[in-house]
């Protein structure tokens, strides 16, 4: 016999509203959703953090290379002599010179730095770093227009993860556990920082 | 039927619109708004005029913060003259690519009154990363600096 076929017994009573189990539904997808952005995020926030010893978006690739020194003529002169000195791919975008004798040869995406009077150029490639350049390129939100949306979309699911986080479990290792120390603990941390920033 | 002509005119008026051509440039910031355009080699010769006011400069970019992109170096109309354009760290980044290129500039002049012991300093420094030796004569006082504190900037 089936009980649940019309007519074959007593109504089943309605299933409970269980938040938590929701809670855990919403938590477990949202993480999924935003896995890979808080990789990204987290990675570029790294390096963006120690901006004052390099570039984490690019790095300079130099060159030295020394040739006979030249006199110093007009701008035009110099730059096709060392066109030809060394062997550069024809002339270049534009140049300029900062001094008499110093003068740089710009080319599309890297230039030529060069000392006629000393005899020495240094050729600088500027190259994006593979990944890492991408990273911060999202992470800075360089792209502004429709990526602001997404990265502010991000910061809100960010939020509902962290929040719904500490309803997720119950008891011993829950918010009214051990989850309690560890949620002060966390901002303990920054609040100290502010603390002595007040000092 | 119907729906699917509008949809194909729609489409044909979105794709025949006009778009950003690559001469345009690439905006920062703000962009540029149209504020006195002032020749680098005019505020050079006259700074004081300028300080306080929003200018707006043209030139080929010459150097770019190689650390954060907070700065870039505007050459002028005239040879080894340049003008820094100074933005708020992480607000506008300029990147390394851009030294070569011809950029746009706006921003508000500014003038900072650099203390002896800074200047002897800086130029210790220059020389040491010249490799030739400081000359303490150089120092004659404190000196005189001014930027553009950038608020935006097109380069093309």
């Amino acid at each position: 016999m089936n009980p649940s076929a019309p007519g074959a017994g007593p109504a089943p009573a309605r299933r409970p509203f269980h938040g938590r189990r929701l809670l855990r539904a919403l938590h477990r997808d949202t993480g999924y959703l935003v896995a890979g952005l808080t990789v990204v995020y987290a990675v570029s926030g790294i390096a963006v953090n120690h901006i004052e010893d390099w570039n984490p978006t690019w790095h300079l690739v130099r060159e030295e290379r020394r040739f006979a020194p030249m006199p110093v003529t007009d701008r035009e002169t110099m730059t096709a002599e060392l066109v030809r000195v060394l062997e550069l791919p024809g002339p270049p975008r534009s140049a300029f010179r900062r001094a008499p004798e110093q003068i740089e040869l710009f080319y599309d995406g890297w230039s030529v730095q060069a000392d006629v009077t000393a005899g020495v150029a240094s050729t600088m490639r500027p190259s994006e770093r593979p990944l890492l350049g991408d990273a911060n390129h999202l992470h800075l939100n360089h792209p502004r227009g429709a990526w602001t949306f997404v990265a502010d979309a991000y910061g809100f699911l960010l939020a509902g993860l962290a929040i719904s986080g500490l309803f997720m479990i119950r008891g011993r290792l829950g918010l009214r556990g051990r989850g309690k120390w560890l949620l002060a603990a966390g901002l303990a941390l920054p609040a100290l920082f502010l603390l002595l920033r007040r000092l | 039927m119907k729906r699917l002509a509008l949809a194909t005119a729609a489409l044909a008026t979105l794709l025949s619109a006009p778009v950003a051509r690559p001469t345009d440039g690439t905006k920062y910031g703000a962009g540029v708004t149209g504020a006195q355009l002032v020749k680098v080699s005019e505020l050079r010769a006259h700074p004081d005029r300028y300080v306080g006011k929003t200018v707006r400069v043209e030139g080929l970019v010459t150097d770019v913060c190689p650390r954060r992109g907070c700065w870039m170096e505007v050459a002028g109309d005239k040879e080894f003259q340049t003008m820094r354009v100074k933005v708020d760290d992480g607000v506008i980044v300029f990147p390394l690519t851009a030294k070569g290129k011809v950029a746009t500039v706006e921003g508000v002049f500014e003038k900072f009154v650099i203390p002896v012991e800074q200047v002897e300093a800086w130029k210790r420094h220059e020389a040491e990363e010249k490799g030739v030796a400081f000359d303490p004569k150089s120092v004659k006082g404190p000196e005189n600096f001014y930027q553009i504190a950038g608020t935006g900037a097109v380069i093309r």
